[in-house]
């Protein structure tokens, strides 16, 4: 117990590894992707792929998934996943399942309630491109229980 | 939808927050940059918060390549048969998200519509191509030329393709020249990089070319390459002379109502006009002989000439006469306008 609170801590705070950081031993597996979607016509039709992210450029659509999965054998509560998008990626699409933050994840919302302040001092409305951070929340994630939450994004 | 933020969640929020400052990016994200995405997730176990967990994953941003190549002035270059080093001016912009060499290369259009109307014709010679690197609109304090050198994304510079008129081309003949810039690696300053292409085989975290440009005047989409026209229309001198004559005096009834009998004066006016629209005509020198039966009177009223019509009130230079012959040289006629040669004569 002791070994796995000091890694935890070492990765809290070394933030990112390249490789998927979730240790063997942790109770919750993590699993983060980047695909980027590809469109072709086949036969008339408009066809869309998800693949590898190799020939990248400014523009192109972006799906970022995290696959979480529980391994232990108690349910995690509260269980709270926060991304913050990288900053040369704008959120693509808004979705009901999570709530973004437009001001470095101090405060989340839907993209609705949310106000960005200007210079002038005035309120407008907060944009897609103004999402710095979104966040889903999970009551409860059951022992064994899996699933994926996804968003997508352009690159700016 | 519940929101709640447990202590040790905000903390890894905090941390992270320095990271996610988003910058404006003018041209699209940089070639080269690391696109790295992270995922914290926080939660309790009967209560209690445990460790946050982390994911990340990360890819590079691969070379954009797309160029604009533009005519500056939206008009035709108007030339005078014979002209030499008359320019057209373009416009190059790295729409790219990396630094990059553009090769330039200029061609004669073959027949085809100009690009200001007018049907292609004639080819200029001896094209040069020149950049405005000081920014003061003259190609002639500029030494020529191949590519633009390190023009980084977004940036933009003038071009010009100087080039000579033949001699022989007439009012309305048109040449297009097409300018096409090729995109090529940059990196090195004072070299020309190697072609870019469609890298053949993208790996991940590399970077890659993809060639994203549009089609131009003569190049086709994707292909590096973004070209457009410019015109010279030629605009020569298209003189008329037109020679008049009046009574002005005869002996019996003066000036009033003069008839032409022997001993009268005649005024003859030799009317020189240029086209409108064509190019100033400068040294038009006129030589008349004075007709059998006359006889040139110098005597109060010498050869006048560059009055702008018949009126000799409006001459402000002489000619001259010799032997049987009156002549003058006019000044510059600019397109549109007229001058003239006017003398005396006396009936015999």
């Amino acid at each position: 117990m002791n070994s796995r609170y000091i890694l935890g801590l070492a990765l809290a705070i070394t933030g990112f590894g390249f490789a998927p950081v979730a240790a063997a031993q942790d109770r919750i597996q993590l699993d983060s992707e980047v695909e980027v979607e590809r469109t072709k016509s086949e036969g008339g039709q408009t066809k869309v792929d998800y693949l590898p992210p190799v020939g990248v450029v400014p523009g192109d659509r972006l799906r970022f998934t995290t696959g979480y999965d529980n391994r232990g054998s108690t349910a995690a509560e509260n269980f709270v996943v926060t991304n913050p998008l990288p900053e040369a990626v704008a959120l693509a699409k808004n979705e009901d399942a999570f709530v973004v933050s437009v001001d470095q994840g101090q405060t989340f919302g839907t993209l609705a309630e949310l106000q960005i302040k200007e210079t002038t001092g005035e309120y407008r409305a907060a944009e897609l491109t103004d999402v710095t951070h979104i966040r889903w929340t999970l009551e409860r994630v059951a022992p064994g229980e899996t699933g994926t939450l996804t968003y997508f994004g352009i690159v700016r | 939808m519940i929101r709640t933020s447990k202590l040790l969640g905000a903390a890894s929020i905090v941390t992270l927050a320095a990271l996610g400052a988003t910058p404006a990016f003018a041209d699209g994200t940089g070639a080269g940059t690391t696109i790295q995405n992270t995922v914290t997730v926080s939660y309790s176990v009967g209560g209690v918060a445990q460790n946050d967990q982390q994911a990340t994953d990360q890819f590079v941003v691969d070379r954009k390549i797309n160029l604009t190549v533009a005519e500056v002035g939206g008009t035709q270059t108007v030339v005078s048969p014979g002209a030499t080093q008359q320019v057209t001016t373009f416009r190059v912009t790295n729409l790219s998200n990396d630094t990059a060499d553009f090769a330039l290369s200029v061609a004669q259009q073959a027949g085809g519509p100009g690009a200001f109307g007018g049907t292609d014709n004639f080819n200029t010679t001896g094209e040069t191509i020149y950049i405005d690197t000081d920014n003061d609109g003259d190609w002639a304090d500029e030494t020529p030329v191949s590519y633009i050198d390190e023009l980084a994304p977004d940036q933009s510079r003038t071009v010009f393709v100087v080039s000579n008129v033949p001699l022989n081309q007439v009012s309305g003949d048109v040449a297009s020249v097409v300018l096409t810039a090729t995109a090529h690696a940059g990196g090195t300053a004072g070299s020309q990089g190697a072609l870019l292409t469609t890298s053949a085989n993208n790996t991940a975290n590399t970077v890659d070319t993809v060639l994203a440009d549009g089609a131009g005047r003569t190049d086709a989409q994707y292909d590096g390459r973004f070209s457009a026209a410019d015109d010279y229309i030629v605009s020569a001198a298209a003189l008329t002379v037109l020679k008049t004559s009046s009574v002005v005096q005869d002996p019996v009834s003066g000036t009033n109502n003069p008839k032409a009998i022997p001993g009268a004066i005649v005024q003859y006016c030799i009317s020189v006009t240029n086209a409108a629209g064509s190019a100033t005509a400068a040294g038009v020198n006129v030589v008349d002989d004075v007709p059998a039966g006359l006889t040139y009177t110098a005597t109060n009223f010498p050869v006048r000439t560059n009055s702008t019509s018949c009126d000799v009130a409006g001459a402000t230079d002489t000619g001259s006469f010799s032997g049987t012959r009156v002549s003058g040289t006019l000044a510059n006629i600019a397109g549109g306008e007229t001058r003239t040669l006017i003398f005396q004569a006396v009936i015999d």
